[in-house]
């Protein structure tokens, strides 16, 4: 955990593209090591795809640079919009930055989720100092992601079977106008459920006194410490080429 | 300890009003319940009785916030007085919906959810643990994910969290409305012995009239807020006017004979169970 929090922290800090470049690539080896799937990496680049492609593109028009490589689309001549897409380089690779921290930050967050299981993330912020009850609310929360992806898919396959076909057939246009249609059914579908989960966490006695036993344990073993530390000091180095770069 | 042997569970002149609400949701209802009784709640959706259920550990009033009148006893506490956590030691609340009471990753952790945050220390944690999924027949998943589990399994899970406080008084609302039949069968038994082996009270909202009539003690019957009817379900379930009031569904063997009879086939009394319509067409046609 005191690994993502240190990396986040890093990928903020820099905005260089070599060094988000390997940043990105040291995320992408402890997936590997973790031996979780690149399919479902794959399926996180492809669904944010077109998030990048508009931000590379606004970034490439709009950002302050001084190179450019295109001519702008509207010629100076035109009042008021004349001058408008230039695209510089600067923009560009700027675009590819934002890019890449966006892809390493999102990709982070399942690099913990999909190695631990849900206890050990909950115990791991308890140890850290969080309240339990913030740390169950989390988890549970965190859990209830697949359970609303099957409620869409039973919502659909109701109004499916009430001859609604749009998001079969028809365009976006339509296919956005429709979405209440499933979303309603599931917030509400969502916020049932929810009262019902707080009559039960009630029942038992979640949140009665500040002292509260567990079952298992988590504590920090030494290959821990040393990933951490490794981790620590990888960080410090980015974080130092970076800067003295800058200077 | 002999009054609270009659009176396991009292209700006393109580009424109660959701916030918000323009009417009583349950008006003046007394009734006592003796310990280890199955009792079991029927009458219409919004009769009353999941605010019935919720009264007996606390959730209404201190959780819902409504207004409570009269007086609710559990095991000797008087609800108004004790925090939800403190009654939930001596009666558990199991709700219709599996997926609601699912809160962790394994099975494991979910059994002793509730005893960790009562702060039972580890040791009980593991014993209460083994002795819960013993009761409800889980032992062999205990590092299962509970969303891989059936309905039935899932709802057994439920009633396992929910014993491992070591309650007195077992309290289910509509524990099989969303499962199958052989879901339906496997709760129905572990309740069953629950009640018989372990001497839990039981109260349990359910509509399943074929299994209330074979193995409850006690029906009471639920009408816009207030109690219609208190008997054994022979009692109940050969009371026409009741069952209509209460949109009720007598057990088919009973329909059968109310049939039967109008064809003028009449049995000596009225059945509720198959084995007693065997017995009573058999004195007919030895």
């Amino acid at each position: 955990m005191g690994v993502l929090l240190l990396l986040t922290l890093v990928i903020f800090i820099v905005t260089d593209l070599m060094l988000i470049g390997i940043l990105f690539f040291m995320v992408v080896t402890v997936w590997l090591m973790a031996r979780l799937p690149i399919k479902i990496l794959w399926q996180y680049c492809k669904m944010l795809l077109v998030l990048f492609v508009i931000l590379i593109a606004m970034q490439a028009l709009f950002y302050p640079g001084k190179t450019i490589i295109y001519q702008p689309l509207i010629p100076e001549a035109v009042p008021l919009a004349g001058g408008l897409g230039k695209i510089s380089r600067e923009g560009l690779i700027f675009g590819i930055i934002i890019s890449f921290r966006l892809l390493t930050l999102v990709v982070l967050m399942p690099l913990l989720t999909m190695t631990t299981p849900v206890e050990k993330i909950a115990l791991g912020l308890i140890k850290m100092g969080l309240p339990y009850t913030a740390a169950y609310t989390a988890t549970i929360t965190l859990s209830m992601i697949p359970i609303l992806q099957n409620e869409l898919a039973i919502i659909m396959d109701a109004q499916r079977l009430r001859a609604f076909q749009i998001f079969d057939r028809g365009n976006l246009f339509e296919k956005l106008k429709a979405y209440p249609a499933l979303v309603i059914p599931l917030i509400i579908g969502s916020m049932r459920r929810a009262q019902s989960m707080c009559v039960a966490m009630d029942s038992r006695a979640f949140g009665a006194s500040k002292k509260r036993t567990f079952l298992e344990d988590i504590s920090m073993k030494s290959s821990d410490w040393v990933v951490l530390v490794s981790v620590a000091l990888s960080a410090v180095l980015v974080v130092g080429i970076y800067y003295s770069d800058i200077l | 300890m002999n009054s609270l042997d009659n009176e396991h569970i009292s209700f006393e002149k109580v009424s109660y009003t959701y916030p918000e609400a323009d009417q009583r949701a349950l008006c003046d209802i007394s009734v006592t319940v003796p310990r280890g009784q199955y009792v079991v709640l029927m009458g219409s959706n919004g009769a009353g009785k999941t605010t019935f259920c919720r009264l007996l550990n606390g959730v209404n009033p201190h959780s819902t916030g409504g207004m409570l009148q009269g007086t609710v006893r559990v095991a000797g506490l008087d609800t108004k007085l004790h925090r939800v956590a403190e009654l939930s030691q001596k009666v558990g609340l199991v709700l219709e919906d599996p997926e609601a009471q699912l809160f962790t990753g394994s099975v494991k952790s979910e059994v002793v959810f509730g005893a960790e945050n009562l702060g039972i220390e580890r040791g009980e944690l593991a014993d209460r643990l083994q002795r819960s999924l013993k009761a409800v027949c889980l032992e062999d998943l205990m590092d299962r994910v509970p969303t891989a589990l059936s309905g039935g399994q899932k709802q057994r899970l439920a009633i396992a969290s929910v014993i491992a406080m070591y309650p007195e008084i077992l309290v289910l609302d509509e524990p099989v409305s969303q499962l199958d039949p052989a879901g339906c069968n496997e709760v129905f038994s572990v309740i069953r012995e629950l009640n018989k082996k372990y001497g839990l009270t039981i109260i349990m909202a359910a509509h399943q009239s074929e299994e209330i009539a074979r193995f409850c003690d006690r029906i009471l019957v639920f009408a816009q807020g207030r109690i219609i009817g208190d008997g054994s379900p022979r009692e109940i379930f050969a009371n026409k006017k009741i069952l209509t009031e209460a949109s009720i569904r007598e057990p088919q063997v009973t329909a059968l004979a109310r049939y039967l009879g109008k064809k003028g086939i009449q049995t000596q009394g009225v059945p509720v169970t198959i084995e007693e319509m065997e017995q009573y067409l058999l004195e007919l046609w030895p």
